[in-house]
């Protein structure tokens, strides 16, 4: 075609890893035999495109050609990959899965299994900053989605700094019935329904998303606490209703704050119980530490009595993050929130497919709008800025305490509203006499905002909005992040 | 052509009688047989030599027309056997990889219908060209390589090996090594018969949908092979490879002895030999041996190898019911071969299983079958929890990290059939087809969707409140999911799921286009929209699509389902509507509007009957779900309000 594409031969269980600049894109075509990318198989002779900072990896395991088109800032070929650990995962959990169906269908137990419980896999996946925890779920929800037994696990993201389908700040659930593609790191778990047509149902997910607002989860970790139980309170009541749909379990991507930090202190205090609040709300039986021989024994020793833990390989392929690259992460996933997802394919390129969609379809048109202060009430969950709690002088309680909705007011002049990102929030309960003071705490999102400018004398605001449905009236929660086009 | 003979053609005597093909073709007896195929008469070797070869390089892609018409040539021009052989040996041996199978069908095809002379100018290089050959596909084409092969075990007129056993026994030895029958049997062997055996079945299935003997045989064999896959022992994989060999000969014999001696050519029509005309997804190369011209040894062979697999229980029932004089003859002529076979499956299914050998064989006996009539959903994820429960991995530590190669075969193996699109892989059975169909038709839909919205723009949609978000069971955000019907679902998206049912079932339905009116466009007397016809791969046939037939009038399936239920309940509303309606201004337009009740009122009587056994089935397949399933009996229980809303729907 053009100098600029070439051609790589790939063995048997070897993967091709490549890293991209800001701005750059690269289009690889399955030339022949068979590849993934991170679970996802590729169509032979369709062109992928990847981009926005994208770091991936297309492994093969039977061997296959490719044909790499554009530029890439590292690109190489590497035949060590835990990937053989990762697939007998997927095997050890479809066994799981199918003992949990047979039990759910009522067929009689084989003597081969009779010993084994029948739980579907409930996986809690821990580990320290870059060693591929969000891969390893997208790697596993893949195989299972494509045992080609109607799986449909529910993958749930408690990373607040990752944002899943949602934006960062949120932590959500969704379940998952088709593989999840990998075109950049805005959407790392496929995407949230559009009303754009979707050829894939992983690009038109519906998340069950809940907004803690911060990318730290030190910011407040009651909040994360209550909202990891309410969602997984949540996802419970959906498998009650559905007992088939459970038996493909679920699979719980965490943040690396949860696997390190200080070794003492009230912060591990916090993430244990963070850890513990996933273990309980997810009901885990199996957790799975990444790479990290410490948090492996501490693990072992909280938990090992009652349920499994495993030390699974870290993959060499991943690659150190800064922070940096993480805020601007922050923005392509709040930007592909509102208008969807737009990559410019390498020069040569005409014709290519983004995480499995038509180009075309992933581009989303939002909504800006003018409101008064009045049409949206807004909260803050506590105080703005606060010192933690083991802060404060002895005996001293706090004055607003972490969990407290805090009305803001957009007419004040400090109150940090220009560019914020908003959780619109489900409305309150039509009941009266239901209604409590947190509330608030436990209302799902439906969308995020983000107001774009601030008309303190007129008292109006402009909003931009993911579509043009009405929020009037509605509730709004920010939190600490911001974000400008 | 017209410059070789004139700068050689004189004086050079390594060219033998060279003479001009242009001055017409001789009054030769062929004249009088005009077959279109092949518009040139040959007097010269090495005119023939030339236009067989050019023939030849046609043959890039497996298409039927070009196999057969190369093969009907190699048949009248038998005499110059030896040139269409060399033409055919370097032909395979200079094509690409992907070019080869093709070749090699016509290479099968000229050996099986002709056989003499051909056969045996084949068999002296036949096993280094086939193993060169195999060495430089892809693993479909391997496969497919390998299904030919075992027609080759029975390709001759006698039933015989069709190059000769020596051949026959150097080329499987080649491909899956050892030796067969006597040392190391390879898995790869044992599964490539029993993926032989299936895809016959499979065709019997497709041919005859309600063959429910077959379907089972069918599930059966798919278990059998998923227990093959998950590995047995070296002896069992024998035993297996032994029954099944043994019956394949015993069988094969008396299939060729009412076929006429002098090999003929099948007609076009004939679908022993099917190729197909696009190699994409639904063209698996029917190879099937000449056994399958006669049903009923073919079915013979069929019961003998597949009831044992079956539970003692079953057989016995399945022979009380079933009125095929082939089940009878299958288990009175080969009772030693059932018994055999049996233990062999039994074992391998017990040793996949618990990996214990001895002593778990009553217990598995009796659960692995259970005798009541599962749906083939149920009997596919059976077999594939015996597969998954059969490998050995355990969650520790040791176990993740120790390799095991099987993933490949779980995720790319078991599933051959790939969605161009996108990469998303079915099984190559009955259900897997399905899935495959309803995904393309997802493909389609979403392709029509995104024309139609070109320029509108779309935007991220709001997400769903958490009441939807808890009891949606996620069937149908894409109109995909399990259609199955056997979850338990809610009352709402249990009747929509109904009515989708029924809605797809309509359009399943066809009418086949007589000959002749191919061309002809009808429209649906109800809705006045033309009648798509479209042409069916497997039968091979132009159809109307979503239509019924009658009184002689095409209607629309979906327009007369509708016609018919509006007027069981609203026909009075209806006609009321109808003429009182105010925009039915012109006389013309207010007798369309009118027509549809009157004339599904008119239908009524005849046509209720068939809607009623439609219904019937509907609901019998209903019962068949639940009778196994004892979570969707509540639905079950539901079925008049679901029947009702559907009718109102």
């Amino acid at each position: 075609m053009q100098s600029d594409s070439k051609e790589w031969v790939l063995d048997a269980e070897t993967e091709y890893r490549f890293e991209l600049d800001p701005g750059a894109s690269l289009a690889i075509k399955l030339v022949h035999g068979q590849a993934e990318v991170f679970g996802a198989e590729l169509a032979e002779g369709k062109t992928y495109l990847f981009g926005s900072e994208c770091k991936a990896a297309i492994f093969t395991w039977q061997g296959c050609t490719l044909e790499v088109t554009g530029h890439a800032s590292t690109e190489y070929v590497s035949d060590e990959t835990p990937m053989a650990a990762y697939a007998n995962l997927h095997i050890a959990f479809e066994q799981m899965r199918v003992r949990a169906l047979r039990v759910v269908h009522g067929s009689p137990a084989s003597d081969d299994d009779s010993d084994a419980n029948a739980e579907p896999p409930r996986v809690l996946v821990l580990g320290p900053d870059n060693s591929g925890k969000t891969t390893i779920c997208k790697i596993l929800t893949n195989y299972a989605v494509r045992a080609g037994q109607n799986w449909s696990p529910m993958l749930v993201n408690v990373d607040p700094s990752e944002g899943g389908w949602a934006v960062p700040g949120a932590i959500s659930a969704a379940p998952v019935q088709s593989p999840l593609p990998t075109a950049s790191p805005a959407n790392p778990l496929g995407s949230a329904a559009t009303s754009a047509p979707t050829a894939l149902s992983s690009n038109a997910l519906v998340p069950l998303s809940y907004w803690y607002g911060h990318p730290e989860i030190k910011r407040n970790p009651l909040l994360l606490d209550r909202l990891i139980r309410n969602l997984g309170e949540n996802v419970r009541d959906r498998f009650d209703g559905d007992p088939e749909a459970h038996t493909s379990g679920l699979i719980v991507d965490t943040p690396s704050s949860f696997a390190s930090g200080p070794t003492s202190g009230a912060s591990t205090d916090s993430r244990h119980s963070l850890i513990k609040a996933c273990v309980d709300a997810f009901k885990i039986n199996v957790i799975l530490v990444v790479g990290h021989e410490k948090l492996n024994v501490e693990m072992q020793r909280l938990y090992g009595s009652r349920l499994t833990v495993l030390k699974i390989p870290k993959s060499g392929g991943v690659v150190e993050l800064d922070l940096p690259y993480r805020e601007r992460v922050h923005n392509y996933q709040l930007h592909t929130y509102m208008y969807g997802q737009k990559i410019d394919p390498p020069p040569g390129i005409s014709s290519a497919i983004l995480g499995g969609e038509a180009v075309t379809d992933l581009i989303l048109s939002p909504s800006s709008s003018i409101i008064s202060f009045n049409d949206l009430t807004l909260y803050r969950i506590g105080a703005e800025s606060m010192a933690p709690s083991s802060a404060l002088p002895i005996g001293a309680a706090r004055t607003v305490s972490e969990m407290q909705p805090v009305l803001v007011d957009p007419a004040s002049s400090g109150s940090g509203l220009l560019n914020a990102v908003l959780a619109l929030i489900a409305p309150f309960n039509p009941d009266e006499a239901e209604r409590y003071d947190e509330e608030i705490l436990d209302l799902n999102v439906i969308g995020f905002l983000v107001i774009t400018n601030i008309d303190i004398p007129n008292r109006k605001m402009t909003i931009l909005s993911p579509n043009q449905g009405s929020f009037a009236g509605k509730t709004a929660v920010v939190g600490s992040f911001e974000w400008q086009e | 052509m017209s410059l070789y003979p004139q700068t050689h053609a004189f004086g050079q005597p390594t060219y033998p009688a060279p003479t001009y093909p242009q001055p017409g073709p001789p009054a030769y007896p062929y004249q009088q047989t005009p077959a279109p195929p092949p518009p040139v008469y040959y007097v010269d070797p090495n005119t023939f030599r030339r236009d067989y070869a050019a023939r030849l390089a046609q043959l890039t892609i497996n298409s039927r027309p070009i196999i057969q018409t190369l093969s009907m040539v190699a048949q009248e021009y038998s005499r110059w056997a030896d040139i269409v052989v060399q033409c055919l040996e370097a032909h395979i041996r200079r094509v690409p990889p992907y070019m080869k199978l093709p070749s090699f069908y016509l290479l099968d095809a000229i050996s099986k219908n002709v056989y003499d002379p051909y056969a045996r100018h084949f068999a002296p290089f036949v096993v280094p060209l086939f193993l060169e050959t195999y060495q430089q596909v892809d693993q479909t084409t391997r496969s497919k390589m390998e299904e030919m092969l075992l027609t080759w075990r029975t390709g001759a007129p006698t039933g015989k090996e069709l190059f000769g056993f020596i051949t026959q026994i150097a080329i499987e030895r080649g491909v899956w090594g050892g030796d067969p029958g006597v040392a190391d049997i390879s898995k790869a062997q044992v599964l490539s018969e029993l993926e032989f055996t299936l895809s016959q079945k499979e065709r019997a299935v497709q041919a005859n949908a309600w063959d429910h003997e077959s379907r089972k045989h069918v599930e059966v064999l798919q278990q059998l092979r998923s227990l093959v896959e998950a590995g047995v022992s070296q002896d069992e994989l024998r035993q297996i490879l032994a029954q099944l060999r043994s019956l394949s000969q015993s069988t094969a014999p008396p299939a060729p002895a009412p076929a006429p001696a002098p090999p003929t050519y099948p007609q076009p029509s004939s679908s022993s030999y099917s190729y197909p005309s696009q190699p994409s997804y639904p063209a698996r190369p029917s190879f099937v041996p000449p056994v399958v011209h006669h049903s009923q040894p073919q079915s013979y062979q069929y019961q003998s190898t597949d009831q044992p697999k079956s539970e003692p229980v079953d057989l016995s029932s399945l022979l009380s019911t079933s009125s095929s004089p082939a089940a009878s003859t299958s288990t009175s002529t080969a009772p030693s071969n059932i018994a055999g076979l049996f233990s062999a499956l039994l074992k391998a299914g017990i040793v996949s299983a618990t990996g214990t050998p001895v002593g778990a064989g009553d217990t598995a006996k009796a659960e692995d079958n259970t005798p009541q009539p599962t749906s083939q959903g149920r009997e596919a994820s059976r077999a594939y929890r015996k597969a998954i429960l059969g490998q050995k991995i355990k969650l520790t530590n040791a176990d993740i990290t120790r390799k095991r190669p099987s993933i490949v075969h779980f995720m790319y193996e078991r599933l051959s059939v790939q969605c161009k699109q996108c990469g998303i892989r079915f099984s190559d059975d009955a259900l897997g087809k399905k899935d495959m169909e309803s995904h393309l038709d997802m493909h389609f839909r979403q392709n029509r969707k995104a024309n139609q919205n070109i320029g509108r723009g779309h935007s991220r949609s709001w997400f769903v409140g958490l009441e939807d978000w808890v009891h949606d069971s996620s069937t149908d955000y894409k109109g995909k999911g399990r259609a199955d019907g056997s979850r338990p679902l809610n009352a709402k998206a249990s009747a929509a799921a109904e009515a989708a049912n029924r809605e797809a079932e309509l359009r399943a339905q066809f009418v086949v286009v007589p000959q002749g009116d191919e061309a002809k466009t009808i429209s649906c007397p109800i809705c006045k929209e033309t009648l798509k016809s479209e042409f069916l791969e497997d039968d091979e046939e132009w159809v109307w699509k979503n239509a019924v037939k009658k009184d002689d009038r095409i209607f629309h399936a979906t327009c007369h389902s509708e016609a018919l239920t509006s007027v069981q309940s609203l026909a009075v509303r209806l006609r009321n509507e109808a003429t009182g309606r105010s925009r039915s201004g012109t006389p013309e337009a207010s007798s369309s509007r009118a027509s549809p009740p009157k004339e599904a009122a008119a239908l009524r009587t005849s046509i209720s009957p068939t809607s009623e056994s439609k219904r019937a089935g509907l609901k019998r397949k209903v019962d068949d779900y639940s009778s196994s399933d004892v979570t969707a009996k509540n639905d079950n229980d539901g079925t008049p309000p679901m029947k009702k809303l559907a009718l109102a729907a």
